[in-house]
């Protein structure tokens, strides 16, 4: 086995000499996640904006905004009614709010009235949240106007506005903020998943999948320049070529991985080194699998665009529908669709790690298959193999 | 002379076709023994056959007293090929592919190293070892892709159309090379479509033709055997032998 080792050495040699596969394995996963982390944003906090076309710019109206503002993470974007309606129609905004004409004088006259919110079909997430933080100011609204009513009443016709309102202020300041009866939600300290963490899941997965399948070509190049047949006629047998060749790959992508997690850990402050190493020991067992599969493609391929071919149409198809970037789970046939890919046991994997829910142990099963992925890959890879592909 | 190689009825079939049939020769130790032939002839086949890299549908092949067949890597241990393509890492330098070579063939770090040195300067790369194999001219590529097969002191070392495309100082260079080696006891296998490069170095020549041997002899026999040997040429005892109608 100790010319399969050396073949490993070499083999991660000649890759750290190819800029452009380092281009490709290292820095395009970093670009690409630090690109999405931008995009994204790192900070886990919702953030939100409240799309309102206020018809009636009465005081009410203008408190409601105020609370909503101040309840943090919402920002209060305003348009006038044509804005409004172009910008749902466009599906610039999916959730708004109108605040119709004559809302706060209804609202002081004890007649009815309501905000009404329109959605572009059953609305965003960010719709539904920022609506329940405006339902939550209309709530506070509503009590400081029953306060005022009250208030009111009792001071009489004596009482003028701005002394009302001085007097309903500091009462609401002097009530207590904490209500006699509370339900205290007391969770253990866990950092779940966020949808940040399955993105980083899924790229390093995808990139993984993508050079060890492409890798296939390396391979089948070997074989077209020659380089193979000559190792064929050293000492070096086919198993240790192939142990080789799978030593090198997993060295490979452990090392894409090694920078691309620890970015990631930097970044995202995810938990320690314990968590760190674990992913890459995951990393490992996800590198064994991807490399049998692509020995299995170079082994069956005839020529490099084949592999390359091969190699592209495989990684896609598992990345689509193997929960790379969404989560599969109780989605029906995509669910059992997903179970014949990789990515969905390496991915769950990762995002379970990073979520420091769970520890490498707990992910047996998946462990289970990427192992026997990669043990069967390579027994299928040695099978049909062939030195060269064409007979002269 | 003792015979190193011996050929029994080789025979190779691919999609029903025979690539070779029936081939039968010997070589003898310390002998540069010219495999000619057309293209398409059977020649590459034969050689990766007595390489251990195909094995035979038919026939076995003895290479030092070890059968191809039954005992391919006592083989492996006593060959070098040089394969008509440069069969080597262009992004790496030549001592590195030489000591990779080296280790591949069962030696340890330090003799690969020590050996890649002595194979460098053997074929005049000393200086220039450590530059990347893909800045080297074609000459030098040959020269290194030669090296490789010297790596692991080979009995038998395949020479499979060395010289295509260098100039004739590299040529020339590699020409001292091979008889230099059978001056220090090796054995070659050499096959070249030029005839006169194949008058000058090989001791017999065995012509293919359709996947057959059509003549075994030393050249000035082969030649005896179409005229005058002294005005008759290589060249035209081949053309005798396998007619002038175009190969594909």
């Amino acid at each position: 086995m100790g010319r399969a080792f050396h073949l490993a050495r070499f083999e991660l040699r000649r890759y750290l000499a190819h800029r452009s596969d380092l281009a490709f394995g290292i820095a395009l996963p970093v670009v690409l996640f630090s690109l999405m982390m931008v995009a994204l944003g790192s900070d886990a906090t919702f953030r939100g904006v409240m799309h309102v076309a206020d018809l009636d710019g009465g005081f009410l109206a203008n408190r409601i905004l105020e609370r909503v503002e101040h309840a943090g993470g919402v920002a209060v974007r305003r348009y006038t009614q044509d804005e409004f309606a172009d910008a749902l129609e466009r599906t610039a905004i999916s959730t708004g709010f109108v605040i119709p004409p004559g809302f706060s004088a209804s609202v002081e006259s004890g007649a009815p009235a309501s905000i009404i919110v329109k959605s572009r079909g059953s609305g965003s997430d960010e719709g539904r949240f920022v609506t329940g933080i405006v339902q939550g100011a209309l709530r506070a609204a509503a009590s400081e106007i029953e306060l005022r009513r009250v208030a009111g009443a009792l001071a009489g016709e004596s009482a003028n506005d701005a002394r009302l309102d001085e007097a309903v202020q500091r009462a609401l300041a002097g009530a207590p903020t904490r209500p006699p009866v509370v339900v205290v939600t007391e969770s253990m300290r866990v950092r779940e998943a966020s949808q940040l963490d399955r993105l980083l899941a899924g790229i390093v997965v995808m990139f993984l999948l993508f050079s060890g399948t492409l890798g296939a070509r390396a391979l089948i190049e070997e074989r077209r320049t020659g380089t193979l047949e000559r190792l064929m006629t050293t000492r070096l047998s086919a198993g240790e070529l192939f142990v080789g060749k799978l030593l090198a790959g997993i060295g490979r992508m452990v090392l894409q991985s090694f920078v691309l997690l620890g970015l990631a850990f930097a970044v995202l402050g995810m938990a320690g080194p314990v968590v760190f190493l674990q992913c890459l020991v995951l990393a490992i067992v996800v590198a064994a699998a991807v490399t049998a599969i692509g020995l299995v493609i170079a082994a069956v391929a005839r020529t490099e665009e084949q592999a390359a071919f091969s190699a592209v149409v495989l990684t896609m198809f598992m990345s689509v529908f193997g929960g790379t970037f969404l989560p599969t789970s109780g989605t029906g046939w995509l669910d059992v669709l997903a179970r014949f890919t990789l990515n969905k046991y390496a991915t769950d994997a990762f995002v379970a790690l990073f979520g420091e829910a769970a520890t490498l142990a707990d992910q047996g099963a998946e462990l289970v298959i990427l192992g026997a992925v990669a043990i069967l890959g390579l027994a299928a890879a040695r099978k049909m193999f062939r030195v060269s592909s064409s007979a002269v | 002379m003792e015979t190193y190689l011996e050929a029994e009825g080789l025979t190779k079939y691919f999609d029903g076709v025979a690539a070779v049939e029936d081939v039968s020769f010997v070589i003898r130790r310390k002998e540069i023994f010219g495999l000619l032939g057309p293209n398409g002839a059977g020649k590459t086949t034969t050689i990766r056959m007595l390489s251990t890299v195909l094995a035979p549908d038919a026939g076995d092949v003895c290479v030092g007293g070890h059968s191809v067949v039954r005992e391919g890597d006592e083989v492996r241990k006593r060959i070098g090929i040089c394969p008509q393509e440069l069969a080597l890492y262009p992004e790496l330098s030549a001592v590195d592919n030489l000591v990779f070579f080296g280790r591949m063939a069962g030696l340890s770090g330090r003799e690969a190293t020590a050996r890649a040195r002595a194979v460098l300067a053997g074929v005049g790369l000393e200086a220039r070892g450590n530059e990347v194999v893909k800045k080297y001219s074609g000459g030098m590529q040959r020269r290194v892709n030669i090296g490789i097969a010297l790596m692991n002191r080979p009995e038998l070392l395949f020479l499979d159309e060395p010289t295509v495309g260098i100039d004739p100082q590299s040529r020339n260079h590699i020409f001292e090379t091979v008889l230099a080696l059978r001056a220090e006891g090796t054995t070659v296998l050499y096959t070249t479509h030029y005839m006169e490069e194949a008058d000058r170095l090989c001791d017999r020549i065995g012509v293919m033709d359709r996947g057959r041997i059509v003549a075994v002899d030393t050249p000035a026999e082969l030649k005896r055997q179409v005229g005058d040997p002294d005005q008759t040429t290589l060249e035209e005892v081949f053309l005798h032998l396998t007619g002038r109608s175009l190969r594909d």
